[in-house]
């Protein structure tokens, strides 16, 4: 396991099964049995002709991303020693997702469910909530997790759908080397380099759901070395329906435009140099104090970023990377008020300092200020604070036995503004006693530190209670326990399993009375965050990739969830052990299929299961549901594809995650859409 | 919990139909190409990410010399793209290697994985030379490769050998060692 960007994740992985309910045993029996004499017929079937030419014209990237029929010698798996997906730009198009937080349903175990027309809430291992806080996610080596509350906004976040590499995705703790808040997952977009998006590249649609979106994106160069790209998105949104059918006033502008460049000066050096800005208007229902009653907004987005980053081989077991960026965030809305500005530089070496020894160490450093206006619903202790971070890590990889048997251990050390010093050490193993099995197994530390809300906030919330920050607030911390194995028994099928228990500790609480560190100063009912919850949570991921024939994949998923925490003497808390209890699913199931028909012809679905949700009254439960995405897409030309799209196909609308206190529609359903879309490159 | 057996019902039914008409429509010749074809463009355009020290081209004019060692599982693809492609202003010539002797000239050595008997005499002989050597068997690094193809998830990728590279004096650029860290791991 590698920082990201740089030397980002592995390749990717095989998904799990267990949707034996869905395919009997004798339609397994014919498959095995016709597999192998369908695989002959096509490999005599040259498609030299017309592939061959658009080989030609690919560069290396785009090679290295290409699916292939396989004729030689047979397939790898992955090595990493982490419970790690990778979801390819080719998945990302064929699902028909039209953002990240769709993107991300393609990862087995990742629990992501749609709030309302614009929110969504994203987490792995449970915890899930708007702002799940124990994610940590970077698009390019930038971390887009807000310190303000925790989590991310999604609504504003991800690059040009059709720019995306790779979404790198990894369940459990990254802190060994990602630090704070990578505590339950990490996650990392990478769009491609700028060699890869050479020429013009026009994509616009519409439909029910997704009322209207355009992209543009044009890529050049200059001499050899030297590919940019620019690009501009626009979407438009609709809301989500109420129960009842009518509209939830949540609908969605965004534009956004950018641009990447990436050098070559010599052989051994990449510098890349990339920015974003985007501006849009977000509807959404507020609770607005002291009256509480349900006030319609238009939240105004804004942001802005520019990173830099130079990467140095001294040779394939030797490299650094240097890199720094500016990220500006800027939301208005009527309950709270914030600009941020930003400003991260780090560096990390990788060397072999023994043989046998890789060792990869860094440091960083990161400056964070912001200003918060105060409202009626959320004032602030402190309107402005400047937080610096500073950090190292290093790891140390050691082959114990050459080719089989890896050890690797490594710690993060932090010091952060809130709570002083961090460490987040981990270990893990790695065993493959042959190229067709992978064991391994991890022991880590994790911590998930407190956000500007968690400190300094004074939030009025219905039905009359106003919750304090605490200047005291420590650390969450967790323990995980990961054993994990990967196996190819025959070519056309491979198995993942992950496996977790997770040990937590100082889980934040909300408790009766005044804070430790405010006065109280509004005329509600004072609660105040503490760290009194702790608990354990364990669960598996199953998931394979079976290659049914050479032109058709199933990716079957199953997923189990299992949380139980409980509060900490003293504690006068009873929503949030509940609350955490029951806002991830027990039970997900995901089946996946990807088919190719001649002429340019694909065909693709997604089934998903979601288990019933639990939320703490008057929000209300979300029952179980089991819905389907599909695809349809013909390429008539190998620069022109087009697309029908139908999302949540089976019913006219479902829920799948109810509101928090800030949002005041108690639940908004996500209806079943359909979208058209032409993809055109020149 | 009824409508959910029944919906996985209709599902199954679904696949399994699907499963029927797939196999028996017989099997679409999709676009996708082979790892061959992949490994051909691959091999190609290696010459535009490597430095070969000053004396290995006899002219600034003369060809960019691919060998293949084996039996060619090209089946011309590599042929293909050679003629109509230049590498930093040479043509790119392929040839097919049946002996030992055959390798003097070549820039890039392809070691098809039907002469794994052979492999490590080929590796032994130009060791030292600025050859780049590049094969698809499992142990192909192990014995001395510089560049070894691996097949994952449906795609073709690469991992390299530096040292190997570097003391037969090539200079392999940052472009391919950073995509072939993503390799196999």
């Amino acid at each position: 396991m590698k920082p990201s960007v740089l030397l980002a994740l592995p390749a990717r992985f095989l998904r799990p099964v267990r949707w034996k309910s869905f395919i009997t045993l004798n339609v397994i029996a014919l498959m095995l049995l016709q597999a192998p004499a369908m695989e002959l017929a096509t490999t005599n079937a040259p498609v030299a002709g017309v592939s061959s030419n658009n080989l030609a014209e690919m560069d290396i990237d785009q090679l290295w991303n290409t699916r292939v029929t396989i004729l030689g010698p047979s397939e790898a798996i992955s090595r990493t020693p982490a419970a790690v997906s990778v979801v390819t730009q080719e998945e990302i198009k064929r699902s028909g997702a039209m953002n990240v937080p769709e993107a991300l349903r393609l990862v087995p175990g990742m629990d992501v469910a749609q709030i309302d027309g614009s929110q969504w809430a994203v987490s792995s291992r449970g915890f899930n909530d708007q702002f799940a806080n124990k994610l940590l996610v970077l698009q390019d080596g930038r971390s887009i997790y807000t310190p303000l509350f925790g989590g991310v906004f999604w609504d504003v976040q991800g690059p040009m759908m059709e720019d995306i590499d790779r979404i790198e995705v990894i369940r459990g703790p990254g802190a060994t080397l990602w630090g704070a808040n990578a505590v339950n997952g990490v996650i990392n977009i990478l769009t491609k380099g700028a060699e890869s998006t050479q020429g013009w590249l026009v994509s616009a649609g519409g439909g029910t759901f997704d009322r209207a979106f355009a992209n543009a994106r044009y890529g050049g160069k200059v001499g050899e070395n030297l590919s940019y790209r620019i690009y501009g998105t626009y979407l438009n949104h609709d809301d989500t329906p109420l129960p009842n059918g009518s509209d939830s006033q949540t609908d969605w502008q965004l534009g956004r435009g950018g641009f990447r460049m990436d050098w070559t000066p010599t052989l051994d050096d990449l510098v890349t140099f990339q920015g974003d800005g985007y501006g849009g208007k977000i509807r959404e229902v507020f609770m607005v104090a002291p009256a509480f009653t349900p006030t319609p907004d238009v939240m105004h987005v804004r942001g802005l970023d520019v990173l830099g980053r130079w990467t140095h081989m001294f040779s394939d077991t030797s490299n650094f990377k240097l890199q720094a960026y500016y990220d500006r965030t800027e939301r208005q809305s009527i309950i709270f008020d914030e600009p941020r500005d930003t400003f991260d530089l780090n560096f990390q070496h990788e060397f072999q300092p023994l043989d046998r020894h890789e060792m990869i160490w860094g440091l960083g450093y990161r400056i964070t200020r912001d200003s918060e206006a105060n409202t009626s619903t959320v004032s602030w202790a402190d309107p402005s604070r400047t937080e610096n971070l500073f950090s190292g890590f290093v790891q140390d990889e050691i082959a114990l036995v050459k080719d089989k048997l890896n050890l690797i251990v490594g710690s993060k050390l932090e010091d952060n503004g809130y709570t002083g010093f961090e460490f987040e050490p981990g270990t893990r193993l790695l065993w493959t006693p042959t190229t067709q099995h992978t064991f391994w197994g991890a022991i880590s530390r994790a911590v998930r530190t407190p956000t500007r809300s968690d400190n300094d906030v004074i939030f009025n919330q219905p039905p009359g209670v106003t919750v304090y920050g605490n200047g005291g607030q420590q650390s969450e911390r967790m323990i995980a326990y990961e054993l994990g194995y990967r196996t190819q028994p025959i070519k056309q099928l491979s198995f993942d399993v992950a496996l977790y228990y997770n040990d937590y500790d100082r889980l934040r609480s909300t408790e009766f009375g005044p804070s430790p560190t405010q006065p109280v100063s509004t005329p509600f009912f004072p609660l105040h965050f503490d760290n009194r919850m702790a608990g354990e949570s364990y669960g598996a991921s199953l998931s394979a990739t079976w290659r049914v024939t050479d032109w058709w994949r199933l990716q079957p998923n199953y997923t189990v969830t299992r949380i139980h925490l409980h509060t900490l003497p003293g504690s006068t808390d009873t929503t949030s052990v509940p609350s955490e209890e029951g806002q991830s699913p027990q039970n997900q199931v995901t089946l996946r299929s990807m088919m190719d028909f001649p002429h340019g012809w694909t065909v693709d679905c997604g089934l998903r299961y979601v288990d019933r949700l639990a939320f703490v009254a008057p929000a209300p439960s979300v029952s179980s549901y089991i819905t389907a995405d599909a695809r349809l897409a013909w390429r008539p030309r190998k620069n022109l594809e087009i697309s029908l799209v139908g999302q949540s196909l089976f019913q006219k609308r479902h829920a799948e995650f109810s509101s928090n206190a800030i949002l005041a529609n108690p639940q908004t359903q996500v209806p079943r859409s359909v979208y058209g879309k032409v993809t055109w490159e020149f | 919990m009824n409508a959910v057996v029944q919906r996985c019902r209709r599902v199954a039914l679904s696949v399994a139909a699907g499963l029927v008409l797939g196999l028996a429509g017989g099997a679409p010749a999709q676009d996708r190409p082979t790892d061959y074809q992949v490994k051909a463009a691959f091999l190609e355009k290696f010459g535009k990410f490597i430095e070969w020290p000053n004396n290995a081209f006899a002219t600034p004019g003369s060809p960019l010399v691919i060998g293949v060692f084996g039996e060619n599982p090209f089946h011309g693809a590599l042929e293909n793209l050679a003629a109509r492609d230049t590498i930093n202003g040479h043509p790119v010539e392929v040839r097919e290697l049946k002996a030992l002797p055959d390798l003097k000239g070549c820039h890039i050595v392809f070691v098809a994985s039907t002469a794994k008997a052979e492999q490590r005499d080929v590796l032994d002989a130009i060791r030292r030379s600025p050859i780049l050597t590049v094969g698809d068997t499992d142990d192909f690094c192990d014995n001395g490769g510089m560049v070894q193809f691996i097949v994952q998830n449906d795609q073709v990728h690469f991992q390299i050998r530096n040292e190997a590279a570097r003391a037969a004096g090539l200079k392999i650029s940052s472009k391919l060692l950073i995509l072939a860290k993503r390799a196999g791991q």
